[in-house]
């Protein structure tokens, strides 16, 4: 046997190990590795024409003039699609349900709130003629001065989102009391997704129905918004989204340019593929939002926390509100007597942000978790002693009970695989020959979300399985454990199982974000497989010439295509099927009841946010936690930072596949070291223009920046988080990331930076 | 630059006819004409690796190709790295085996990069392949499996060598 094929070996009932649990490889992977597996721009779809955007040069005024006579007049061009000649859609309702505050929306329009925004789209046969034709076109316009960022003076201090606003306690007369008080100031830059496929779609008409190949982190959200848009009926949409290259909370709504491939679809009767360039996807989408947090910390000598009061501000575009709430995690990671906290939104020009991985928690713990390292070294203990010290018991900002917490576990796990122990507190203490080394730690968390879902699971007669749900995979592993999920409940092999998803026509599924799906679908597929098999069994009971009749229905179980009773009493699937007429027996469920919705909620649940609970709605407070500790070496006379590597420890509760959650923590953790040391927007503050809108000047973290990440899993099952027992686990490992690296960095070099990224410029202008 | 001429371009070992205009990239003839959709576009700049691909059994960013400059010339896609009988490439079979993806969009350029990598002698340790997979960016973090992948399969490929 070559060393190749032995952990592909897939588990299964056959072999008596648990299948839901399992390290199994993925499910969808071969075909991803034969480039068999055909994303969402890869759809064989006849007759294709292909549009462009053409976009605007400036940040703030209006398109007063387009000439696109020589545009329309180029080879090929079958159509030029201008604020002049197109007509408005219908205004959609929000994801969260609220109505529109217009009636109307022009995705192609003449008012520009940002540079880049989209202006026209030229369609033509094909690519090359559609891009040549854009260059084509000239436009007029009459501009005004833009508002470029939260330090332009012109932005002032936003608007209050008094929603955010949480305070217990005193926080002023603690602070005022406190015989230790630090103020200090954390910001955080535009952030982009950055998925490697980039935003796009096919989108075609056949009379009134609109079907659309587009990733999508939410079918039904986004199928949704189209039928608004185009006045038609939800069941008239229908969105194809078979695998997705990435998404990072990108991929979830609707957005500008694919109502635009809509229109140009209908207007000319013929399928339109428009894909945004890359260079497009950092402007016609937003990612994070830059933050600007103060935190003013009042703690004893001893360094036991007694107020924190925070003030945010985020940046958001001229004609949305986006919010990246800074205060997510402030009160809850500590015991916190006394806290206060405060946020404003700051409209600039710019795109509207969106959701990039844990948007809120991410920032909010750079803010928290550098602080804690600040306090620690200002009262003199070590950061991880000190979190230790103001662990929490319960969440004081609900005052419930933690449903399972294992982060003292985390950071002890952890301190001991990193070697914590041998760290010298000193900083610019540890060295490499002429290199600084500086360790560092800080402690993530993030929510427990949840909504109702739906799945079908049908028996077939030759003993297989079918799950479908209309949720996505976006390598977070759905069609994985959906299958291990279908599998333990029905005692079969996983190979016995096929998984489809992501069809807006198969059972619903709500918004694959929030670190939901995992927690939800297993739920509601381990529901439909059991109601799958009481149908079967009912009927192998009831016919007449069944060898199991009256052996009593909770004694059978499914195992290889066959009904077995414990004396071994088996009777095939198929017979039983054939002696009832049927193909197959199936069950459609969903979670609505156990997440006390009605029937009548079923739309709104699967097609808004509006029905997602918090992490405390119920008896407890319920949260994924992680520790994270990393070593960097620095170059001071190169000017270089360069991460060494990273031990981390997780609790996500019960793990559905530790393979591949060990994927989701990993990979959470690289994009959190580009956070950290590379990614940032660049504004040209002239023209509020984008400066590195490409792969080559943003910087993603590649092969070379990543050392070896240790992943360690400390959870147990919680009963209360999700039906399975699993908690959150794809967004909570990029939180803790930033601060752990900045920490280390101030143990190396003795200085403390605030603004990510962590850069060796910044690291010499810090003097 | 927009007349459209006739080509033949040699696709896993087939001749494949097409006309494409002088402007047209490898990358669009494969996905647009040819319907070979397993080289991914990324960003069209060179910039993210996800086109990679062999010519002549070196690794080249097909976005960066004009259709034309690979006439004659032997090209190789993800489509075309398994065996005739479907059996997975080691390199295939080492990214399932380590899960060196997720979204599995990046994963064709990074797959043929690392065929290339561990031909090209670039395989010897971790800090090495890294730096020659430098080129292939994977927004679903997958590298550190990544490496373990092409480690793994380096190895395989040198024990089918020896065997
Ligand atoms: S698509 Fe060719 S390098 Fe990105
Ligand atoms: S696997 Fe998603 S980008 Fe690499």
């Amino acid at each position: 046997m070559s060393p190749l094929d032995a952990p592909v070996k897939r588990g299964g009932a056959g072999d008596g190990l648990p299948v839901l649990g399992a390290a199994l490889a993925r499910l969808d992977g071969v075909a991803k590795l034969e480039g068999s597996a055909r994303f969402a721009l890869d759809q064989p779809v006849e007759g294709l024409a292909h549009a462009v955007l053409l976009r605007a040069t400036i940040a703030a005024g209006r398109v007063t003039r387009i000439d696109a006579a020589a545009a329309e007049a180029a080879p090929g061009v079958l159509a030029v699609l201008t604020p002049d000649n197109t007509a408005p859609l219908a205004a959609a309702s929000s994801w969260t349900g609220a109505p529109p505050a217009q009636p109307q929306y022009r995705p192609l329009d003449a008012e520009i709130f940002h540079h880049g925004q989209q202006i026209a789209a030229v369609v033509a046969e094909t690519l090359e003629q559609a891009q040549e034709a854009a260059r084509l076109i000239l436009v007029d316009y009459e501009a005004v001065p833009a508002i470029t960022g939260l330090d332009d003076p012109r932005a002032g201090d936003g608007d209050p989102i008094d929603m955010l606003s949480k305070s217990w306690g005193d926080a002023a007369a603690a602070l005022d009391k406190a015989a230790v008080r630090l103020t200090l100031e954390y910001r955080t830059p535009r952030e982009f997704n950055m998925p490697i496929e980039p935003h796009g779609l096919i989108a075609q008409w056949d009379g009134e129905e609109l079907t659309l190949w587009e990733p999508s982190q939410w079918l039904d959200g986004m199928a949704r918004t189209y039928a608004e848009w185009f006045g038609l009926r939800f069941d008239q949409v229908r969105i194809v989204s078979p695998y997705i290259g990435g998404g990072f909370g990108s991929k979830a709504l609707a957005l500008p340019h694919g109502a635009v491939a809509a229109m140009a679809a209908r207007q000319l009767g013929r399928p339109v593929k428009l894909a945004l360039t890359r260079s497009q996807t950092f402007t016609g989408l937003g990612g994070r939002p830059a933050t600007r947090q103060v935190l003013e910390i009042g703690a004893t000598a001893g360094g036991r926390l007694l107020a924190i009061r925070q003030r945010g501000w985020n940046e958001t575009s001229m004609n949305a509100v986006s919010v990246e709430p800074l205060g997510s995690v402030t009160g809850l990671m500590y015991a916190l007597p006394n806290f206060d906290s405060r946020q404003n939104v700051v409209p600039v020009h710019t795109v509207q942000p969106g959701a990039k991985r844990a948007p809120g928690e991410n920032p909010s713990a750079f803010g928290l978790e550098s602080a804690i390292d600040e306090l620690a070294h200002a009262v003199g203990q070590d950061p991880l002693a000190l979190r230790l010290l103001n662990d929490a018991e319960h969440d004081h900002s609900s005052g419930k009970p933690w449903s399972t917490r294992k982060l003292r576990e985390a950071l002890a796990a952890g301190a001991v695989a990193f070697g914590w122990d041998r760290r010298d507190p000193m900083p610019r203490s540890m060295r490499d020959g002429h290199l600084l080394i500086g360790w560092g730690m800080a402690a993530g968390t993030y929510p427990v979300r949840r909504t109702a879902g739906e799945a079908l699971v049908g028996i077939l007669a030759d003993g297989s399985v079918e799950v479908a749900s209309s949720t996505a995979d976006m390598g977070t592993g759905a069609h994985t454990i959906l299958a291990q999920t279908a599998a333990e409940a029905l005692g079969l092999p996983v190979e016995r199982v096929q998984v489809r998803l992501g069809d807006s026509r198969l059972p619903r599924a709500p918004v694959t974000g929030g670190s939901q799906m995992a927690g939800l679908m297993t739920g509601a597929v381990h529901k439909a497989a059991l109601a799958a098999r009481e149908v079967l069994i009912g009927l192998a009971l009831s016919d007449p010439r069944s060898p199991l009749r009256g052996t009593g229905a909770n004694t059978l179980r499914l195992e290889g295509g066959m009904l077995v009773a414990p004396d071994g009493t088996a009777y095939d699937v198929s017979a039983v099927l054939k002696a009832t007429g049927r193909e197959r027996v199936e069950a459609l469920r969903d979670t609505l009841a156990e997440n006390r919705l009605k029937p009548e909620d079923h739309y709104r649940n699967f097609t808004t946010v509006s029905t997602m609970r918090a992490p405390t709605d119920g008896d407890y407070s319920m949260h994924s936690w992680c520790a994270h500790f990393v070593e960097v070496a620095v170059d001071e006379a190169l000017q270089t930072i360069r991460l060494r590597r990273v031990v981390s420890a997780f609790d996500s509760g019960r793990l559905y596949n530790p393979k591949l959650a060990a994927s989701q923590w990993k990979g959470g953790i690289v994009m959190g070291i580009g956070q950290a040391l590379l990614e940032e927007g660049l504004v040209d503050h002239r023209h509020a223009r984008l400066m590195n809108d490409n792969l080559g000047d943003y910087l993603l973290p590649t092969n070379a920046d990543i050392p070896e990440i240790e992943v360690i899993d400390v959870g147990e099952p919680d009963p209360h988080a999700s039906a399975l027992g699993g908690k959150a686990v794809g967004e909570l490992g990029i939180v803790g990331v930033a601060p752990a690296i900045a920490n280390a960095l101030f143990h190396a070099t003795g200085k403390r930076l605030r603004s990510l990224p962590l850069t060796g410029q910044r690291l010499a202008e810090a003097g | 630059m927009s007349t459209p001429r006739p080509l033949t371009l040699i696709v896993n070992g087939e001749p494949r006819a097409l006309q494409v205009e002088p402007r047209t990239t490898l990358l669009d003839a494969l996905r647009e004409r040819l319907d070979l959709t397993g080289t991914k576009k990324g960003c069209d700049h060179g910039q993210c690796g996800a086109c990679t691909l062999h010519v002549d059994g070196e690794r080249v960013l097909a976005c960066l190709t004009l259709a034309q400059q690979a006439e004659g010339r032997r090209i190789t896609t993800i489509e075309g790295l398994a065996g005739p009988d479907g059996t997975l490439h080691a390199v295939q079979k080492a990214f399932l085996a380590e899960d060196a993806f997720q979204c599995g969009y990046c994963t064709p350029g990074q797959i043929m990069s690392a065929v290339a990598c561990i031909r090209e002698g670039h395989a010897g340790s971790a800090a090495e392949i890294r730096e020659f997979m430098a080129g292939n960016l994977c927004r679903c973090g997958a590298y550190p499996h990544i490496v373990a992948a092409v480690q793994r399969a380096a190895r395989a490929l040198e024990q089918e060598t020896l065997a």
